[in-house]
């Protein structure tokens, strides 16, 4: 039972989000160029508050963006946690137990998804490319939608989503992340992509399943 | 030709130098002079250095780089330049070298091959590296290196039948020779499986320069080596008498087309064989007489087609020969002991002096777990360009 | 429309592209040469796709090519089509724009480059 588990009477019943219905993700493992398996799967609420404490020491780290993208991250999974956002995942990247990276966001309606963040920990073995694709997956694959909107804060971002998914621009859309111009990975450029891009082996491996059933963060968090 | 030797020899970590370019090139450059028991200051005997590095002013914005480790090495007033072959500027460094103490103009010189490349991003050391392309016909178009190693590539698996495996086959050779190298980049094993199977290729393995991937490509590093060369006839005198001297017997560059396209026959790899030929005849040896081989994979289909062209295997057999295993540690000809550049790293400038310090490392039988037992002879090659300019080294301690 | 050349000594007519400054017949010593456009059918000798681009790049990938002319020139290009690209297949040279070049001098200026974008004959 954590401090956010509070009693739901008629004014907390009024202040949180209706849901769609999210269907669950299936783990999978995707083998790193590294030479480790990594497993991606969902957070529980107990892994979500670990990793919105854990990396709370990046606030300071302006090198590639960590600052506001780790700020912004803690205030969604805070949101996710108090039962303010609507419909919003997390999913972890696992190497042996150990968080190696995070991917979330949320399901606004049942054809549009909007994309929030992508946070490696373990860099130089590709982990953000593989869990973005793998946050793709589960809107199109599995929740079935027909877009996502997209926005990036780091240079880094846009080459690996906007040049390499060719997202197409649309800066009409709002997305929720302060106005900046919007990206949107249509069904047709995932199905064009995909191929590429989305690995993964399904049933996960039962050693790797085993190795990554508590997850914790980076002793030390060197990005 | 006055004889011409290796007495002292010096290697920095390749990887991610936590040092200035500098003082990257002058660890290296004061390691080889231990080595050997050189002496800065009053006590100097080396009247020249040769610095190569492609990016020493590109990217690491240092001009006449040998100029300031002469003076930071305190062996003012030694001769010094700075020499650009693109990826073979290591080996041209070391050739200029051989060239300064064979005329007779110098007697001790020391060579140091640097780059710092992981001073920029990825996207910038691609551009930076494919300026060595022709500016019109390749560069405008947005050609890379792995460009032409994917157009390369291509070409021999239609002609030869190499096939994708072979070149994985090559990269978990290296890896495994790595491990056995504290100087190496990568020291990590590499599972043929896990980089070939099709079910997760695409993660573990993915397509760099279709057909080329990622472990068919060498590592972005920094990094430098470092040799000391003497004349034989002074080798007593300048108190270096007691150290192995590495002859150095043979060495030799080549050139081709600049424009890749106008290559007499495209899957050639003619300065490559022009070179190693003119080493041989200076060295009065041939392919057979090679213990041990370091040759540029900066591309591992270029390990296969340069052991070709140097005469290991027959035309178009080189991925046979790989197959079996003869490339090995233990095998017919061990290729890469150090790792090559796959795993060892490629800070380009770095490479051909690196190449050159494994040898003498080997046929000093300091080579540790990757030795080649007897080893008197080595070979190493130096790829300059896309193959437009190639030097060929040979050391023996016959 | 920009239009690509094979330049041919006058000496000796060997053709040559890119431009160079001296003949390559190795037995002429030509420094002239007559511009000759360079165009039409051409047989593809080798291509690639590249997904690590150079720094600028925004496109997720680029498919670079060699070819043949029927006058025997070759050149390297970009291949303006992603599906059934086989190396001996035959292609048609187009030229269009292959990079958009930022100088930065006095006043900073977008450059087009233009060069052969071979398309599917």
């Amino acid at each position: 039972m954590s401090k956010y588990d509070i009693s739901v009477d008629e004014m907390e019943a009024k202040l949180r989000p209706p849901t769609i219905g999210l269907k669950p993700y299936e783990p999978k493992v995707i083998p790193l160029t590294s030479g480790e398996d990594m497993l991606v799967r969902p957070a529980s609420r107990e892994e979500t508050e670990m990793v919105m404490n854990g990396i709370r020491v990046l606030l300071d780290h302006e090198k590639d963006f960590y600052d506001i993208v780790s700020a912004r991250i803690i205030a969604e999974l805070l949101g996710m946690l108090r039962y303010r956002v609507q419909d919003e995942y997390l999913f972890l990247g696992l190497v042996d137990g150990e968080v190696a990276g995070i991917v979330n966001g949320r399901i606004v309606n049942e054809k549009v998804g909007m994309s929030y963040h992508t946070m490696t920990l373990k860099r130089g073995a590709r982990v953000g490319a593989q869990l973005f694709a793998a946050k793709m997956e589960y809107h199109f694959d599995f929740m079935n939608q027909d877009e996502v909107w997209i926005v990036a804060e780091s240079p880094n971002g846009f080459k690996r989503w906007m040049i390499e998914y060719e997202l197409e621009s649309r800066p009409e859309c709002p997305h929720e992340l302060g106005g900046v111009p919007t990206f949107v990975l249509t069904r047709a450029l995932w199905e064009k992509h995909k191929a590429n891009k989305n690995v993964g082996i399904r049933p996960a491996f039962e050693d790797v399943i085993e190795a990554n059933k508590v997850a914790h963060m980076p002793a030390q968090i060197k990005v | 030709m006055r004889q011409v030797g290796i007495v002292g020899v010096g290697h920095t970590k390749f990887g991610k130098s936590t040092v200035p370019f500098l003082d990257m090139l002058c660890e290296a450059g004061l390691q080889a002079m231990d080595d050997a028991g050189a002496k800065t200051g009053r006590k100097n005997v080396i009247d020249q250095v040769f610095v190569g590095s492609m990016g020493s002013g590109m990217v690491s914005r240092i001009s006449g780089a040998a100029s300031a480790v002469v003076d930071a090495l305190n062996i003012r007033p030694a001769g010094a330049e700075t020499v650009e072959n693109g990826p073979a500027s290591g080996a041209s460094a070391v050739k200029l070298g051989v060239m300064a103490i064979a005329s007779g103009m110098n007697d001790c010189v020391l060579v140091i091959g640097g780059e710092g490349m992981r001073a920029v991003s990825g996207w910038e050391g691609t551009d930076f590296v494919a300026t060595m392309l022709h500016p019109v016909a390749e560069y405008k178009y947005g050609c890379t290196l792995p460009s032409f190693a994917g157009l390369y590539t291509r070409l021999c698996m239609d002609k030869f039948g190499v096939e994708s495996k072979d070149l994985a086959i090559v990269a978990v050779k290296n890896h495994e020779n790595a491990c056995h190298n504290p100087v190496s980049h990568i020291q990590r094993k590499v599972v043929l499986e896990r980089i070939t199977n099709p079910a997760y290729i695409n993660a573990t393995n993915p397509l760099v320069a279709d057909p080329l991937r990622q472990f068919d490509m060498c590592p972005v590093s920094d990094g430098a080596a470092a040799v000391l060369l003497v004349a034989k006839d002074k080798q007593e005198e300048f108190g270096f008498g007691d150290k192995k001297f590495v002859r150095i017997a043979g060495i030799a560059s080549a050139t081709d087309t600049h424009v890749v396209a106008n290559r007499e026959v495209p899957t050639d790899l003619l300065a490559v064989r022009l070179s190693a030929q003119k080493a041989y005849k200076m060295a009065g040896m041939g392919p057979d007489d090679i213990d041990v081989a370091e040759l540029h994979d900066a591309f591992q289909i270029l390990e296969i087609e340069e052991a070709e062209e140097v005469g290991f295997f027959p035309r178009g057999e080189g991925h046979l020969a790989v197959r079996r295993g003869e490339t090995k540690i233990g095998g017919k000809i061990p290729i890469n002991t150090s790792g090559g550049l796959k795993a060892k790293g490629h800070p380009l400038g770095a490479t051909g002096v690196s190449q050159i310090v494994e040898l003498v490392k080997q046929l000093r039988g300091e080579a540790t777990d990757r030795q080649v037992e007897g080893a008197k002879t080595g070979l190493a090659v130096n790829f300059g360009g896309f193959g437009n300019n190639v030097v060929s080294t040979i050391l023996t301690t016959k | 429309m920009e239009q690509m050349y094979a330049y041919k000594c006058k000496k000796c007519g060997k053709l040559h592209h890119p431009r160079y400054i001296v003949c390559q017949n190795p037995d002429c010593d030509g420094r002239e040469f007559e511009e000759i456009p360079l165009e039409g059918k051409c047989k593809l000798l080798t291509w690639t796709r590249v997904y690590n681009l150079p720094e600028g790049y925004m496109q997720p990938w680029l498919n670079f090519g060699i070819v043949e002319f029927e006058n025997g020139v070759r050149a390297t290009g970009q291949i303006g089509f992603d599906d059934g690209i086989e190396s001996g297949m035959e292609l048609v040279s187009t030229v269009g724009v292959v990079r958009t070049r930022r100088i930065l001098y006095k006043e900073t200026i977008d450059s087009q480059e233009y060069g052969f974008i071979f398309q599917k004959a």
